[in-house]
């Protein structure tokens, strides 16, 4: 039965799962789910769609910015991980092997200051787009991209441009060029 | 030894209208009430409503499927024993008495003690009452689409939180953002996501 006073916020139910919630709390939430069938099975839906969420990105089906760090953590998790790292200007001739869970590349860019980071994509197989506002450390002195490695291995030959642009109100500043030349393995 | 019943006769189907009405309490004063004779519907209701709630717990507290299955059905075994022999002083307090066992058996577990081999022994495996499967899987193409279709900040951070499970203060150390700041993007994400899947839903 669903308990009669419930108040538990998914939010609440997410951070008792990840385990960001004192002790007090989490003995609070192990009581409440104990005896809320609504928020256990709310619960089970979260951590089903984790699981999802999960799945998914293992089997690389979408492309993702994270930070260089979470490259170590998919590599310490066994993954095969293809790196390119390049500067500002670089290019690098890429591809993707069967044995590769994933292709990185690393963009060297100065990020000090950057408040927003948007990257173009020039695709001579899919065109032009433009991924807005993503996530970076400005810290780290650059970015990893992640793109899908479905994608990837339904590449033919082609080139891939990329450039990280600092969007500053109306004003834009371009922070680096990289060039990908792709050949199927 | 209070023998169990087969695992078939707590199938869902079997649970008759009047269990489902009843709450939890209720169902547990009418399985002590019943004994020595089985009231295989209350029990098979009871079940059915605590065990995904115990399995929910040992998948927090053990990050097995396994295990939290297990424990869901280590707890439940006891639980109906306990119900049954009339030794639950309060039977209002099933859900209290469900988490105090599964705190301590996941306390066992991750001390390597072997309690669960004491109750295999007891109550052999084809005689636990069934434990519930995990909802349906997601709709996998859907949930691609709308993954890909997020924009790219909710996209990192629930894949950072979601690939190995981790909390917002260390998803936020990697990013350079505080906790407060990813646990908003990640209720943000969390939200498009539901509603991408649901309006696909609506749609289909």
């Amino acid at each position: 039965m669903t308990h009669p006073a419930c108040t538990t916020t998914a939010e609440e139910l997410l951070a008792w799962w990840l385990g960001e919630t004192d002790r007090t709390e989490d003995e609070r939430l192990d009581e409440h789910l104990f005896a809320c069938a609504a928020c256990a099975a709310r619960l089970d839906a979260l951590s089903a769609l984790g699981d999802a969420i999960r799945r998914e990105t293992l089997r690389g089906d979408f492309g993702f910015v994270v930070p260089a760090a979470f490259v170590g953590r998919m590599k310490n998790a066994g993954l095969t991980v293809r790196e390119y790292t390049l500067a500002p200007g670089g290019s690098v001739n890429c591809t993707i092997a069967p044995g590769d869970d994933f292709v990185v590349a690393h963009l060297h860019a100065p990020l000090a200051g950057v408040h927003q980071l948007d990257v173009l994509i020039d695709d001579t197989t899919i065109g032009k787009l433009r991924l807005n506002d993503v996530p970076f450390d400005p810290a780290a002195g650059g970015l990893t991209v992640v793109p899908s490695a479905t994608f990837l291995r339904s590449l033919g030959i082609s080139q891939q441009r990329l450039q990280l642009v600092a969007v500053e109100g109306p004003e834009e500043r371009v922070l680096g060029d990289f060039t990908f030349h792709h050949t199927p393995s | 030894m209070i023998p169990l019943l087969a695992t078939r006769l707590y199938a869902p189907r079997m649970v008759r209208r009047g269990a489902e009405a009843d709450d939890d309490a209720t169902l547990a004063r009418r399985i002590t009430a019943c004994a020595p004779a089985l009231d295989t519907s209350a029990e098979a209701e009871l079940c059915r409503r605590l065990a995904p709630r115990i399995r929910l717990y040992g998948l927090k507290h053990l990050r097995s499927e396994s295990a939290a299955r297990d424990l869901a059905q280590d707890v439940l075994v006891l639980l109906l024993e306990k119900l049954r022999g009339g030794t639950l002083r309060d039977p209002a307090q099933v859900a209290s008495f469900a988490l105090g066992t599964a705190r301590q058996r996941v306390l066992d577990v991750q001390r390597g003690e072997r309690r669960r081999e004491r109750l295999r022994e007891a109550f052999p495996a084809d005689l636990l009452p069934a434990v519930e499967e995990s909802p349906e899987p997601l709709d996998t193409p859907r949930l691609k689409r709308c993954l890909a279709a997020l924009p790219e900040r909710e996209r990192t951070v629930l894949v950072m939180t979601f690939y190995d499970e981790r909390p917002a203060d260390e998803v936020a150390a990697d990013l350079g953002l505080t906790a407060g700041n990813v646990r908003v993007i990640r209720h943000r994400g969390l939200e498009r996501l539901r509603g991408c899947m649901q309006a696909a839903e609506g749609t289909a």
